[in-house]
């Protein structure tokens, strides 16, 4: 199992639910306001009045095989739309209930 | 949910809620009525009470002044002032603006009630008028006749004030020069005599033979029948078989001693129009209805009222209050049009997206269609008021949804759907939209508190701008993002195919442009001494100008209305003045082509006559005017141009002693002259002296005509002087002399003749050749309580002495004004120079010059304003202080206000305009906008700083990124006004300063303040910035 956190600006909000129900990712955990800012470059996302976005962080656990799809789907729209600055990031599972 | 997210989310709901607003709005403007201006309740009453035969220092002694000492205790009295002239005695009481006149009527009625045992029996009770604008006729209507002249009042009364008095919406109708009825005997005092007869017991009998009486019932069988005395005269005719006295067993018949005649009434006023014999109908409105459409139903009738005259009476109109009404409504509308127009242009220009500009130009409608709504729920009218604040608010409403729609357009190009977009990127800036309305209505609602006359004017555009700001507000941060995440799309680059050719050079500008300033605003701040130096010179410069700005009350406007009041010598008659009037029509009908109808109106209507009593100035020297003249397209001469030209020929007429020619109306209500320079004082010799010096004085300023005295020269008059010694051993008393004098000359009302059910006095009096010489009045002849003859010469002597024909008092002391006119000269130029003449001029003791007048109301108006625009700039520190959580940075963007005003002098200074209440209230409209400017500014600064940029870059970038919306905000505003500065149409003049005031303003400022607030920025970040590095270093070393 693994743990996908995929940190995105809220304006994508609708763009992510399409994307994990088209690869039927059926469960996530969503921490709606996060705040944060690039390594390198990009706008920090404070949502406050100096930098008024925002970003949502969504954490999907899921098997193994299906990471990497959910992942080129990603990049996908990161290319498309790389001011918005998505991020994700995969680590291991190793337990749960 | 958030409101914005809501309605993007939810389409329908939206477009069917401001759809439903439209639909209310558009309800509302076709049952909105028109009118000139918002309906304004002058808070004045006047008393009015007639004493028919007394002059005017009786009524003063005996009316005026018991009813104002008495008057002078109502409550929230601002000013009472009073006019006695012959018969009549009108008290004015000028109320606080605000102050309930139902409470202060009422008071009145009490005060008339309690002093009504003090005044003369003879005079009639105190009538009490509340001014309101619906008392304004709404037309004035002629008739002139011919051969049916003598039955014209009888005529017009059954066929045409009856049948206008059904066209609902009118209040009053009245006719005005129609000689009435009478039915007169005029006895021969020598007759009389002879048969130890008397007016009094002529008039007794007339009375006692004119009557009807029922005498009860009568039984008679099973039935019960009325028993009547039926004595009323059926004809004239009848008052020939009177039996008026038995002398020696035979009867004397009334035609023995007088001689009956059923005649008109002696004229006391000559009615012409275009010098043919008439008189004029006053048509009122009830408050609150619609002039426009009483005139329109008057309109319709006239020519079926026409057709059941006889043929030789002509009916017409003179003044038609819809016409200029209607004009002005529908050049504001064009006005609101082409400002809309611009507007639109405007946006695509800036935006250069066909979309986004539909997006932002419907919320115009959609804001302004709401003040329709207001107007209807406050009771208000469609006026030039309302539709000016509309033409103003253009401008104002497209700003939020500009911001709103420039940060989604701004997302959407970063890759976000439309949708998310509208949400997120509304998410963002809601915040600071709606404080830029907090400024706006801090600007606008302080407005609504004016009171006065400025108050009338303003209060409804305060409101109306404050709330259209308002829905446009709640406009851009719900339908705007709706209609974006609908109607716009994801473009990478500008795509300029087809049409959008044409944005390929405009984008290019706009960016050369931006890099301009960019550049300009790095020289700039590393000269900042150099450009606080160069802005305090502008400044001080265009403080130089303004001295030489004159300043006025209201603009004057040509509303297509010219009187004229043309004074003859003193105690001409009627009929001298007559010739004159008629010499004085034939100038005006040959000379003007553009006059259509000249109304004539010679000499004063009788007593009973209110409407012509309220008239002010008549008298039987007098000849008043009104003339018609098309609207304002349709002739070449402004009316202005026409009044100088109608002084000039007066002046040529050796008859005419003064004149006074009234162009057009400074503003709503405004009745006195321009400037009076009043002189208050009891001794009215004096006082009439010190006035003529004045008058002769100020008559040589240019600019100053029509100079004249509100008080005449004493008149003629001849003064019966009792002898009280041989009064009383007579057993008379001065009462009973004088009725005697009065019933002799000015007739004794015997009894009414019925006839149609209307009702004649029927007047016995001496036949006239017994009442043209003093002689006639010394040998009246009186009977005492014994029954002896006695003549008035007996126990009086008659002796010719001087009077004043008016008395005019102010606050309960006696005032003589000097009536100045303006013609193309400005109110304060001329005040002045007045004030240089006054100086050189000894004014004895116990008299008082005061100068008032449209003056007096100005001085208040500024003041007031003045005022409010030191509470409009603390409101506006006090938003702008919370929003930024600072006391500096409000500092640095009211800096920019001394030069919007600085704007607002240049442009006056340039295109020769005064400085009016309405080019004031633009000053203060400058306020929000350019406070709305540098708000946009310094945020942006501010942010570029917490971002982490250098001062310096902070200034710059936030410079070139503003550019675009402070241009596009401010060329809304400024082309949306452009229509009213040009100035085109009826009543334009009115709204030409604010126009111009703006426009130059904002104009100005803008480009100053493009420089001046990033230097002040930084002069005060660069100190701020010290301050927290020597603050940090204290605390950490």
């Amino acid at each position: 199992m693994k743990a996908v956190l995929i940190v995105y600006n809220q304006a994508l909000t609708d763009v992510m639910m399409d994307i994990l129900d088209k690869q039927s990712l059926r469960g996530f955990t969503q921490w709606d306001i996060t705040k944060g800012r690039g390594s390198e470059n990009g706008e920090p996302h404070y949502g406050n009045h100096t930098w008024p976005s925002k970003n949502i962080a969504t954490l999907v656990i899921t098997e193994e095989k299906r990471v990497e799809p959910l992942l080129t789907k990603l990049r996908e729209l990161n290319s498309q739309t790389e001011e918005q600055g998505t991020r994700a990031f995969v680590w291991s599972i190793e337990g749960g209930m | 949910m958030k409101i914005y997210e809501t309605s993007v989310r939810k389409p329908i709901s939206t477009i069917l809620i401001f759809l439903g607003v439209i639909v209310f709005g558009i309800y509302s403007v076709r049952t909105l009525s028109v009118d000139m201006y918002p309906e304004m309740d002058m808070p004045a009453i006047t008393v009015l009470t007639t004493y028919t035969g007394a002059n005017a220092a009786d009524i003063e002694t005996n009316i005026s002044r018991i009813l104002e000492d008495n008057l002078n205790t109502v409550d929230n009295l601002k000013k009472i002032t009073s006019k006695s002239s012959d018969n009549i005695s009108v008290v004015s009481l000028e109320f606080e603006w605000g102050s309930d006149l139902d409470a202060a009527s009422n008071d009145i009625r009490d005060v008339i009630g309690r002093v009504e045992t003090l005044l003369p029996d003879d005079a009639e009770r105190p009538t009490i008028f509340k001014f309101s604008s619906s008392m304004v006729p709404v037309m004035v209507l002629y008739a002139t006749a011919t051969t049916s002249y003598d039955a014209l009042y009888k005529i017009l009364d059954d066929r045409l004030v009856n049948t206008l008095n059904r066209v609902p919406g009118v209040g009053a109708v009245s006719m005005m020069g129609a000689n009435e009825r009478e039915i007169q005997v005029n006895v021969d005092p020598k007759i009389m005599e002879g048969y130890n007869l008397t007016v009094e017991q002529i008039g007794q009998i007339i009375s006692s033979e004119n009557l009807d009486l029922p005498g009860g019932n009568l039984d008679i069988g099973t039935q019960t029948l009325n028993i009547r005395a039926k004595g009323e005269f059926e004809s004239a005719n009848d008052l020939r078989n009177i039996v008026v006295a038995n002398r020696n067993g035979s009867q004397i018949y009334l035609p023995e001693v007088a001689e009956i005649k059923d005649t008109l009434k002696k004229t006391t006023i000559d009615e012409r129009v275009n010098s043919k014999l008439g008189v004029r109908i006053i048509v009122q409105k009830q408050s609150g209805a619609n002039s426009v459409s009483i005139a329109k139903d008057v309109g319709k009738m006239l020519p079926i009222i026409q057709k059941q005259l006889p043929p030789d009476i002509e009916i017409g109109t003179i003044v038609d209050l819809s016409e200029s009404i209607q004009d002005s409504i529908s050049s504001l509308t064009e006005t609101i049009m082409f400002a809309f127009l611009f507007v639109a242009i405007v946006v695509l220009f800036f935006l250069g997206r066909w979309r986004a500009t539909v997006i932002i130009v419907i919320t115009i409608p959609v804001s302004l269609i709401v003040s329709f709504i207001y107007l209807k729920i406050s009771g208000s009218t469609l006026n030039i008021i309302s539709l000016s604040s509309l033409s103003i608010a253009i401008g104002m409403v497209v700003d939020d949804a500009i911001v709103v729609l420039e940060n989604i357009t701004k997302h959407i190009e970063r890759g976000s759907s439309p949708k998310e977009a509208a949400i997120y990127a509304t998410n963002e800036v809601w915040l600071a939209v709606i404080a830029t309305t907090l400024v706006v209505i801090a600007v606008f609602m302080p407005l609504t508190m004016l009171t006065g006359m400025a108050g009338i004017m303003f209060r409804e555009l305060g409101w109306i701008i404050s709330l259209v700001t308002l829905v446009s507000t709640i406009a851009a941060i719900t339908l705007t993002p709706m209609l974006s995440s609908m109607m716009l799309r994801f473009q990478k680059t500008k795509s300029y195919k087809g049409l959008g050719i044409l944005f390929r050079p405009i984008d290019k500008f706009l960016d050369a442009l931006d890099n301009a300033y960019a550049n300009s605003l790095n020289w700039v701040i590393k000269h900042r001494s150099l450009v606080i130096i160069l802005a305090v010179g502008i400044f001080a410069g265009s403080i130089v100008i303004f001295k030489q700005v004159p300043s006025e009350f209201f603009p004057k406007t040509d509303d297509g209305r010219i009187n004229a009041a043309v004074k003859l010598d003193l105690g001409a008659s009627v009929d001298y003045s007559m010739n004159t009037a008629r010499l004085i029509d034939s100038i005006m009908l040959n000379k003007y082509p553009e006059i259509s109808v000249v109304s004539t109106s010679t000499g004063a209507a009788d007593g009973s006559n209110t409407f012509a009593a309220m008239q002010g100035n008549t008298g039987s020297h007098i000849i008043n005017y009104t003339l018609r003249v098309p609207t304002k397209p349709a002739r070449d001469r402004s009316i202005f141009e026409i009044g100088d030209s109608l002084r000039a020929d007066f002046s040529r007429i050796p008859e005419v002693v003064d004149y006074t020619v009234t162009t057009g109306g400074s503003g709503p209500g405004g009745t006195e002259a321009d400037i009076v320079v009043k002189v208050f004082g009891q001794d009215m010799i004096e006082a009439d002296r010190v006035a003529n010096i004045i008058k002769d004085a100020v008559s040589t300023i240019p600019g100053a005509v029509d100079v004249n005295l509100s008080r005449d020269d004493l008149r003629r008059e001849f003064r019966i002087n009792f002898d009280r010694k041989k009064l009383g051993y007579h057993g008379l008393t001065t009462a009973q002399v004088a009725m005697a004098v009065r019933n002799r000359i000015n007739g004794l009302t015997a009894s009414k003749f019925r006839e149609d059910g209307d009702e004649y006095d029927i007047v016995v009096r001496y036949a006239e050749p017994f009442r043209t010489s003093v002689e006639e009045v010394e040998n009246i002849l009186i009977y005492n309580a014994m029954g002896q003859p006695l003549r008035v010469k007996d126990v009086a002597s008659i002796n010719e002495e001087y009077a004043p024909p008016t008395i005019e008092r102010e606050n309960r002391e006696r005032v003589v004004g000097v009536n100045i006119t303006l013609s193309g000269a400005a109110l304060s130029t001329v005040v002045g120079e007045i004030n240089e003449k006054l100086a050189n001029i000894d004014i004895p003791e116990g008299l008082n010059v005061v100068i008032g007048g449209s003056y007096e109301d100005q001085q208040e108006s500024f003041q007031d304003m003045i005022t409010l625009l030191i509470l409009i700039i603390i409101l506006v520190y006090i938003v702008m202080a919370t929003q930024f959580e600072s006391f500096a940075m409000p500092f640095i963007i009211l800096f920019s206000l001394p030069f919007a005003f600085s704007g607002v002098f240049i442009a006056l200074w340039l295109s020769n305009t005064s400085l009016s209440i309405i080019a004031l209230i633009g000053a203060i409209m400058l306020v929000g906008i350019v406070v709305k400017n540098g708000i946009v500014m310094v945020d942006f600064i501010n942010l570029l700083r917490e971002r982490g940029l250098g001062l310096g870059q902070a200034v710059v970038n936030a410079g070139r990124s503003r550019l675009r919306p402070v241009l596009m905000t401010t060329m809304t505003t400024i082309l949306g006004m452009v229509p009213m500065a040009i100035g085109f149409g009826e009543g334009a003049e009115m709204w030409q300063p604010m126009g111009i005031a703006v426009i130059g303003g904002l104009a100005f400022s803008s480009v100053l303040t493009l420089y001046v607030i990033p230097v002040v920025y930084t002069i005060f970040g660069t100190r701020s910035l010290k301050k927290v590095r020597r603050k940090n270093e204290r605390n950490f070393s």
